[in-house]
């Protein structure tokens, strides 16, 4: 089940940046840390660009249509997913002027920003354990040998989430982690 | 692939003949440039299986052969000389020396020299220059590891490698371990409870239980049995 692994390493990276995300802002609100722009565009772009080019249309092509074919169970909570990819592609779009908002009006812009990105957070920790604790237990028991089989042949296809398909997202993801500042990253 | 470790029948501890004995009947094998991830719960042996590897226990019994020879008739300050690196969890750099100081003070001739290493590291490019006590977290793990590569080791030891680190490191040091794997310029024996991070990354697995070996094969093997990996490793669920 290669697809239930690539599943998970996204799932974990994505967390891992939304994690780091969560104690920069923190940070800012608490006035331990001074705003790094180039830091909090590099994790919003991260957020945005790997759910919608590398982790959603796998499921949305490939995984969801199958399970929604062999288990009638599961039918609701794919459509519930489904509105939440939808959303998440609007919530990272509002989060993303947001940003620019803040950027131009400083400190003013702070809260707004601030309070898209913790419901952002809660939505999106939602949705990961949704398909965590739901989605994969029902799928491990709907499909067969064949169908993952058919998924891992698909799954496999597509570039991981931190290289993309040429090693966009590995700076992406690099410059995060050496800009992030300890101990959640590498950068002072 | 030429056979570089076996254990046959190992029995090892602390405390000399009459202390405790925490590793018991242990066995497996390791081919030149193979990867094995070596896993089990808090206190089951992991640590010491690797700390008997270097020669840091007592050994009571069995057999040890690396690179043809007999483990346990060489001396512990001998072992890495003859092609052992280990990173403890304790990381142990220098603090006094600069990161490339620390990286040049133990280099010895083979694939793995500075200008390798900082493309495999370049955070530790970066930090050339740093001492390395003013280093966070991740880049002295990240140096510990880069320090065992410069020894340019047969069989590199990472014990417990993503231990108390952010996930966000945790992800960036799991892809790097992932290369250097795959490079095959030497074996690697890694220890980490978190067995759905390291099993994809590892050709063979080894799971201790009370000190006795439970599993030993394939990897790939393992990751699928979810109903073993949740008994042992209580990781069914991730």
């Amino acid at each position: 089940m290669k697809t239930i692994d690539i599943i998970h390493d996204e799932h974990r990276a994505l967390a891992s940046v939304l994690q780091a995300l969560r104690f920069v802002v923190g940070e800012i609100r608490s006035g331990k840390l001074q705003p790094d722009f180039r830091l909090l565009a590099a994790m919003v772009d991260y957020i945005t660009q790997v759910p919608e080019k590398v982790h959603h249309p796998k499921e949305d092509d490939y995984f969801f249509p199958l399970l929604r074919a062999r288990s009638a169970k599961a039918s609701a909570l794919i459509d519930q997913l489904e509105a939440q990819h939808r959303d998440g592609t609007r919530m990272t779009g509002e989060l993303l002027q947001a940003l620019i908002h803040y950027q131009s009006f400083e400190a003013s812009g702070f809260a707004a920003f601030d309070a898209l990105l913790q419901h952002y957070l809660d939505f999106n920790w939602q949705h990961l354990n949704l398909e965590e604790g739901e989605l994969l237990p029902l799928a491990r028991e709907a499909l067969s040998e064949a169908d993952w089989q058919a998924l891992d042949t698909e799954f496999s296809a597509n570039f991981d989430p931190f290289s993309g398909a040429e090693g966009e997202y590995e700076t992406l993801f690099r410059r995060i982690v050496n800009m992030t500042p300890a101990p959640y990253g590498l950068g002072a | 692939m030429a056979e570089l470790l076996k254990l046959e029948n190992v029995w090892a501890g602390y405390g000399g003949s009459a202390g405790s004995v925490v590793l018991e009947d242990i066995g497996f094998s390791l081919e030149d440039g193979g990867s094995l991830a070596l896993l089990g719960r808090n206190g089951m042996g992991k640590t010491t299986l690797l700390a008997t590897l270097m020669g840091a226990t007592h050994f009571k019994s069995g057999r040890m052969r690396f690179c043809g020879q007999d483990l346990a008739a060489v001396a512990s300050h001998r072992r890495a000389a003859l092609g052992l690196g280990w990173v403890p969890q304790e990381r142990d750099i220098f603090a006094s020396l600069s990161v490339e100081e620390n990286l040049s003070v133990v280099a010895r001739p083979g694939p793995w020299h500075l200008q390798r290493i900082y493309e495999m590291f370049p955070r530790l490019l970066e930090r050339r220059a740093n001492m390395g006590n003013q280093l966070s977290g991740g880049e002295q793990q990240m140096l510990a590891i880069a320090r065992a590569l410069m020894l340019n080791p047969r069989l590199l030891l990472l014990d417990e490698p993503l231990e108390g680190l952010a996930p966000l490191i945790v992800q960036d040091l799991l892809r790097i371990i992932g290369r250097m794997v795959a490079t095959g310029d030497m074996a690697v024996i890694l220890v980490e409870q978190h067995a759905h991070q390291i099993l994809p990354l590892t050709q063979q697995a080894v799971v201790l239980e009370r000190g006795r070996v439970v599993y030993s094969g394939a990897s790939d093997a393992l990751r699928r049995d979810r109903s073993r990996l949740d008994n042992w490793l209580g990781v069914g669920v991730h």
